[in-house]
């Protein structure tokens, strides 16, 4: 499946099938959590980009179903096909943002995702404490729902920001890559 | 059409639900019942867990057959013998549905993708409630979904 055709079916979905809710409403809730883990951790940035992840993976075990049963999209053939998957479907359906594919390593086993803009981040000022800026990965969230939206799906990945604009970096970059194909589980064997 | 059980199975190849509306035909089960519990009024019936593993082991095979003659897309849809139709279905996410039914039932795919969409999703796995995972069927035995289930096979396919 081609990028563009990706594209359409994203575009498809979002205007059929999905509720919406008001984007502020869900720029806020996440910030207000987001200051609120800052406040539990006491700051401590490292722990709270590992919470955000974990939240974040849990989130990606369920939305994985929703996103399947809303796209009725089948199993990608490779990972370049997923990476479209991701950024044009995906991200298009649940946060109306489309990240732009690139970087691809020569293995086809890592790509980064560009995104010009970051629903999760309008209105936001990292905390101005010298540490922040250098620490935090604000949107960290999306990481682990790839991770745990992957892992539903047989793929083990690994996701981490490199880069962005609220740190003052040019972009905001997400590198993702592929780790295994996961195999199928058997029944444990009869005693 | 008549549908006899109906099963879920998870990615650890695990039975999380399974539901049967009708006693077998006594030809098949050949000698008086022993096992089994009692049949209540089309209720969940508590049967051995035997069914299950056999049905599993069942669509396993077979779909990996499928697999290695039809190469990675390919799918089985149903099969048929003397007494039933068993139709399967199975998500991107490794969760099966199988679903039992009589001779004379149409292809059950888009039914089993339908329970999927409509009431899986809606009601176990968007259930705050209900647990990312479902050994023992954990979370897969909330009431909507398996009123809703109910209602489906019932008024829906009837």
């Amino acid at each position: 499946m081609s990028a563009t055709k990706a594209s359409r079916i994203g575009e498809e979905i979002w205007k059929t099938r999905i509720d919406k809710v008001n984007a502020e409403l869900v720029t806020l809730t996440y910030g207000t959590i987001v200051a609120q883990l800052c406040q539990d951790y006491d700051s401590n940035y490292q722990d709270v980009n590992k919470q955000l992840d974990k939240m974040g993976y849990n989130i990606g075990m369920r939305l994985i179903e929703d996103f399947l049963a809303k796209s009725g999209v089948g199993r990608c053939a490779n990972f370049r096909e997923t990476a479209d998957m991701i950024a044009k479907v995906g991200f298009k359906i649940f946060l109306n943002v489309a990240p732009t594919v690139t970087n691809w390593s020569s293995d086809n086993n890592q790509f980064s995702l560009i995104f010009d803009e970051n629903p999760l981040a309008d209105f936001v000022e990292l905390p101005d404490d010298g540490r922040a800026q250098d620490e935090l990965w604000f949107s960290n969230i999306l990481c682990g729902v790839l991770r745990g939206s992957l892992e539903m799906v047989q793929m083990q990945i690994e996701a981490h920001f490199v880069s962005d604009v609220l740190r003052g970096d040019d972009t905001t970059e997400m590198r993702v890559s592929l780790v295994r194909y996961i195999e199928d589980e058997m029944p444990p064997e009869e005693e | 059409m008549t549908v006899y059980s109906f099963y879920i199975f998870d990615r650890h190849a695990e039975c999380i639900y399974k539901r049967r509306w009708l006693p077998r035909p006594t030809s098949v089960a050949g000698k008086p019942q022993t096992q089994g519990g009692p049949t209540g009024l089309g209720q969940t019936v508590r049967a051995s867990d035997d069914d299950a593993k056999l049905v599993f082991g069942t669509v396993f095979s077979l779909r990996n057959m499928v697999r290695k003659l039809g190469g990675d897309d390919d799918n089985f849809i149903s099969y048929t013998t003397n007494q039933y139709k068993l139709h399967y279905y199975e998500t991107p996410t490794n969760i099966k549905f199988v679903m039992l039914t009589d001779l004379k039932s149409p292809s059950m795919r888009i039914a089993l993708q339908q329970i999927y969409i409509n009431l899986f999703v809606e009601y176990v796995v968007k259930n705050p409630l209900s647990p990312v995972e479902h050994p023992g069927g954990v979370g897969v035995n909330n009431e909507l979904f398996e009123e809703s289930l109910e209602q489906f096979v019932t008024r829906v396919l009837a």
